[in-house]
């Protein structure tokens, strides 16, 4: 009788239960599937960084390569020493490591064993795969080896730049940004669980009057509720697995891509009942809290307030915030600052836009139809007091969806103009291993009817320090400059920086820029081919999507020694045909075959790579959008169901039910624009914080700020008809009642 | 004669890594030949060589590798002795395992290629006061960090070699661990013993086997070096040369092997693969004067004993052994201790001493009786 009793209001009101389990559902699913894809990232991270964790390599004296005949010299010698060649293959290009498992046993550590998978699968591959491939071939040894042969000493190794740390503050963004889901998630579904208990209170006042004690009561309305989160959790957690596997590949992609980390095999991920129980403890802790803080009873129904702190402390903290997101020196310290500015923001503004609208009602008075208008403003006061939490819960999450939406957007309109420039030229030419690329240089500068082209050089080179620290960098030269560079926007750049250039200056990109500090004007010295240049830096550009640290020259100014690792040609064809130009090289370097590639298809791929790359964040803002749309539905309609005495009200007062109507819609669409209004200046700054904050600590490169007004009027759009089916809803239920008598506790505490 | 089981190990663990890099696997639950097999890229099978008994051996290239064969090893035990007298057992193996077969003819591939036609495998143990110490090596074929060649007779993996000349019966073998090693002459006194029909040495009643002779009259002196100290020692070894390309059939589960030098310059090489429905046992007789007496699964009787408790589940540490033709009847019991060589695959390996009608020293090697 008690559960009959108990479940009668879900019973009656089956899709607030509907939408309050979908709203866990989602949720759970959201954490669940960030929360494998980040710790299958992390692990991947562990073990490829414990693959070469604290390991030197053995270089020759003489300063040749080292070759498979060096390799067996040091081992006949005694020294385990492991050979670890890094290229690519395959079309599209995929990086991948060369390694000789066997060999490698000879480490403490040894991929033998029952960790003999360790470095299966991407990007490892048997050294027979790749051997001849173009690359660099390096020979591990333990920092603890003992002295070398003759002829040989060692050096640090080093897989490229420090990409591990990178990573890292990736992964701890999208940390980060479901933390945000999840307490966003936190506050709606406790608003949603509380005005439903609001609607309950008359029922549970009828309770109490059959001898049913509050405790009892409580008890039961716990077990629904942990029935309730078990149910939808356990789903929850399984979408959130299917969610990770279908992200999963384009997640490792994107990892691949950006940070050099290969995501590992995830065919036996364990199924993530921590995520679980992180749900669990949420659900229940924010719907519950109340009951396990007893002096927080007395407050929990009053409208929200400064609380604990007076208004001015709830200030500072967010311009304290705010100073730190400024000047946070790493990540954590910027989420310190975002969590401060929230905290004030939140408190701070239910109160703001219940005040705006008590200003607003004053101001009704001198109107023409001042009772209603100064009604509805009194109304909406009431509203924004008494549904804080919710009104807060759905800035947040609009800002959220709001910044996420202008990062992935600026960052796909960026990369796009970008890689346009990059790929400005129509054909692109591979040179073959093996061949003379001056030669076809020379071929390409005597076709007649050619138009602009360039010849493409990378390599590595070295930065010296003003101490002499050594610091390895990707080389790029291009030869020679023409209108196919000199249309790229710089991020800056001294005067006339492609001249600079051939004159013997050097550009650097944004990624050594940051790291190095390297200012435009400042001499840098780089050792190329062995022979150390100073150069000044005359430019600074963009280099989005990976890591790596890059200097750019002129290729006339390399020196004969430099051997490039990579070597391609950019060609606008103009009046001659790709046959032509293929025939013409095919001749020159006496080779077969040659493969001409149209740069659309190129720039179509990247593209690709990093729509992937998105597709996450993508994924998170969308189903946030989804989970605080529903929420203000299932509130919006609730809180006015609570409200629809006082709505009555202005029919016995004589207002024609069209007329309420209309009053419901403006209140409904006051609302949602008053919450939408205050999401926008947060989304903006969250977006500043995205782009020039986080950005540039967790990918080593930033974006240029951009708003999207065009997307600020979607979600108005979305935001005002959700108030609009909210208003239809309660003038329906109004409509149906013939009389509607307040109970008791219905407006127990209410505000008229 | 030995290890089969190692190379079991290497193929169940080590092939899947250097073949395909792909994630461990276990090792099946019945650790017979045909699993052995079924690991292997079968597209060779027909490729391989099959040992036969008409093959017979052929000298000295039979001292170098076998490429068109699939496994192979060189193994050496010792029962030495410390200069005031304790024993002292000692092992070295190295075993190739061809991944695609080549005819001995052709040219191996060049090292720069770091192609992956054959891996090796080293092993190293010594047995002293109760301790076992085991060290592994892996490698790949072709490069030149591991190899054989026949003339003169050089056996490496690193820095570990066995080096010298078949002909003149004097080799040194060098094997350095992290914190133990040794440095030994080995002296051969003896003929070469050509096991089963002349070098074929059956393995199971379908008539498969391997070639596999002996020098079973080794002198050994020189060093070994444990816990920081070095220690001369000299005494007896048997050395055993075999090559096969599939050995155990489905239904054998294990292993036991044993070289014994007993009194009177008598040898003895036994073994027998359990099966399921019936046992294989073999063995040669070796006498004084080198003449060699091979009996057959009717003719040996062996049962495990003194079953003791070890890290990888029990073994017997002694056996009894009797072949009523040649008026044997003895046990076989190893030393107080743990002795499992914890390499990829884990096997027993330790010295043992013989009583019973005839006294003696030797070695046992037991494996599939991992739990």
């Amino acid at each position: 009788m008690m559960v009959k009793a108990m479940t009668s209001h879900y019973r009656r009101h089956p899709l607030q239960l509907l939408a309050l389990a979908f709203m866990i559902v989602v949720a759970t699913m959201l954490w669940t599937g960030v929360s494998v894809l980040t710790g299958q990232a992390r692990d991947s991270l562990d073990v490829s960084e414990e693959a070469v964790a604290a390991r030197e390599a053995v270089v020759r004296s003489d300063g040749q390569p080292v070759s498979v005949v060096d390799f067996v010299a040091l081992r006949t010698a005694g020294i385990c020493a492991a050979p670890w060649l890094e290229t690519t293959r395959g079309d599209p290009k995929v990086r991948v490591i060369g390694i000789d498992p066997l060999a490698m046993a000879c480490f403490d550590a040894p991929p033998a064993g029952d960790g003999v998978g360790e470095l299966a699968g991407d990007p490892f591959v048997d050294m027979s795969e790749v051997a001849g491939q173009p690359g660099q071939l390096s020979l591990l040894i333990s920092p603890g080896t003992g002295a070398l042969p003759n002829g040989y000493q060692r050096k640090e190794f080093r897989l490229g730049p420090a990409t591990g740390q990178l990573a890292d503050s990736f992964l701890l963004n999208l940390d980060a940004l479901s933390l945000l889901v999840l307490f966003i998630t936190g506050l709606l579904v406790r608003s949603v669980y509380h005005l439903g208990l609001a609607q309950r209170r008359s029922s549970f006042a009828l309770l109490e009057r059959f001898g049913v004690g509050k405790r009892q009561v409580y008890r039961l309305l716990t077990a629904e509720l942990i029935i309730l989160t078990l149910v939808c959790v356990l789903p929850g957690v399984w979408l959130g697995q299917a969610l990770a596997n279908r992200l999963g590949q384009g997640f490792g992609l994107a990892l691949d891509s950006l940070f050099d980390l290969s995501l590992y095999g995830s065919a036996d991920t364990p199924v993530p009942w921590q995520a679980a129980v992180v749900m669990m403890a949420l659900v229940l802790g924010v719907c519950l809290l109340d009951r396990l803080i007893p002096q927080r009873r007395v407050s929990r129904d009053k409208p929200a307030g400064p609380g604990i702190f007076p208004a001015w402390v709830w200030g500072i903290m967010a311009v304290i915030g705010l100073v730190m997101v400024m000047q946070a020196p790493s990540l954590i310290w910027v989420f310190i600052g975002v969590a401060l500015v929230f905290a004030g923001v939140g408190v701070l503004v239910p109160d703001f836009l219940a005040r705006c609208a008590d200003v607003m009602a004053r101001r009704r008075i001198q109107s023409a139809n001042a009772p209603l208008g100064r009604w509805r403003y009194l109304e909406l006061a009431v509203m924004f007091r008494n549904l804080a939490l919710p009104v807060v819960a759905l800035q947040f999450a609009m800002a959220t969806v709001l910044a996420v939406q202008a990062l992935v957007t600026s960052f796909e309109s960026t990369f796009e103009q970008w890689l346009g420039q990059r790929l400005s030229a129509e054909l692109y030419v591979e040179v073959p291993d093996g061949v003379d690329a001056r030669t076809g240089a020379l071929t390409l500068a005597q076709m007649d009817g050619l138009d602009a082209w360039h010849r493409v050089q990378h390599g590595k080179a070295t930065l010296r320090g003003d101490s002499g620290d050594a610091t390895g960098t990707d080389l790029m030269a291009i030869s020679p400059v023409t209108s196919l560079v000199t249309g790229w926007t710089l991020l800056a750049s001294t005067d006339a920086p492609w001249a600079a250039l051939s004159s013997g200056g050097i550009m650097v990109n944004e990624q050594l820029a940051r790291r190095q500090h390297v200012e435009l004007g400042q001499s840098l010295r780089v050792e190329i081919g062995g022979q150390s240049l100073d150069r000044i830096v005359v430019g600074i550009y963009a280099d989005y999507g990976r890591p790596a640290a890059e200097v750019l020259v002129d290729g006339e100014a390399l020196p004969e020694a430099f051997t490039p690792g990579f070597q391609s040609f950019s060609i606008n064809p103009g009046q001659r045909s790709v046959d032509d130009i293929a025939q013409r090289l095919t001749a020159d370097w006496q080779i077969a075959n040659l493969t001409i590639r149209d740069n659309a298809s190129i720039q179509a791929l990247a593209s690709q790579v990093f729509q992937q790359t998105f597709l996450l964040t993508r994924a998170i803002s969308v189903l946030t959008l989804v989970l605080a749309s529903l929420s203000l539905l299932v509130m919006g309609w609730v809180f006015f169901s609570t409200r629809s005495w006082y709505f009555q009200l202005l029919g016995v007062w004589g207002v024609p039910p069209d007329a309420v109507r209309s009053q419901l819609r403006q209140l409904a669409l006051l609302l949602t624009t008053g919450i939408t209004l205050v999401a926008l200046p947060l989304g903006i700054w969250l977006t500043w914080v995205l782009v020039s904050r986080i950005n540039p600590l967790a990918f080593g490169w930033s974006l240029p700020m951009a708003v999207y007004p065009g997307f600020w009027i979607e979600l108005g759009v979305v935001m005002a008809v959700i108030g609009l089916v909210i208003a239809w809803l309660i003038g329906r239920q109004l409509a149906g009642q013939e009389s509607l008598r307040p109970g008791a506790n219905l407006i127990d505490g209410g505000e008229r | 004669m030995n290890p089969v089981r190692i190379l079991l190990g290497l193929l169940v663990l080590g092939l899947p890594v250097i073949v395909g890099l792909s994630a461990c696997a276990e090792p099946p639950e019945s650790q017979g030949f045909a699993g052995l097999a079924a690991s292997v890229d079968s597209n060779y099978d027909h490729e391989f060589l099959q040992p036969a008994p008409g093959d017979g051996l052929t000298f000295p290239d039979d001292w170098g590798p076998h490429p068109q064969h699939r496994i192979e090893w060189w193994y050496l035990t010792a029962n030495l002795e410390t200069a005031d007298g304790q024993p002292l057992g000692l092992q070295w193996t190295q075993f190739r395992q061809a991944i695609k077969p080549r005819p001995a003819a052709d040219p191996a591939p060049p090292p720069e290629n770091w192609s992956l036609e054959s891996a090796w495998m080293a092993h190293a143990a010594v047995s002293f006061n109760g301790q076992h110490q085991f060290a592994e090596r892996l490698a790949r074929g072709d490069i030149g960090h591991a190899g054989a060649q026949a003339k003169p007779l050089q056996v490496w993996l690193d820095d570990w070699r066995l080096s010298g000349s078949a002909a003149e019966g004097v080799w040194r073998l060098k094997v350095d661990s992290d914190d133990w090693g040794y440095d030994l002459e080995l002296s051969n006194t003896g003929e070469r013993v050509a096991h089963g029909n002349n070098g074929f040495s059956a393995k199971s009643f379908d008539g498969q086997g391997s070639m596999y002779f002996s020098l079973t009259n080794l002198h050994i002196r020189g060093t070994v070096t444990l816990n920081g100290e070095t220690i001369r020692v000299q005494g007896k070894g048997w050395f055993d040369r075999e090559w096969s390309s599939q050995l155990l059939k489905t239904g054998q589960q294990g292993w036991d092997w044993f070289a014994l030098h007993l009194d009177g310059g008598y040898k003895l090489m036994a073994f027998r693969l359990r099966e399921d429905e019936r046992d294989y046992l073999s063995g040669s007789w070796i006498a004084p004067d080198g003449a060699v007496t091979t009996f057959g699964p009717d003719q040996i009787e062996l049962r495990g004993g003194d079953w003791r408790d070890s890290e990888n589940g029990q073994v017997p540490g002694g056996f009894e052994l009797q072949i009523p033709e040649a008026g044997v009847d003895i046990r076989i019991s190893a030393p107080p201790g743990q002795y499992w060589n914890a390499g990829l695959y884990p096997y027993w390996e330790s010295p043992v001493t013989v009583e019973g009608s005839h006294q003696g020293l030797g070695y046992m090697e037991l494996t599939g009786y991992r739990n």
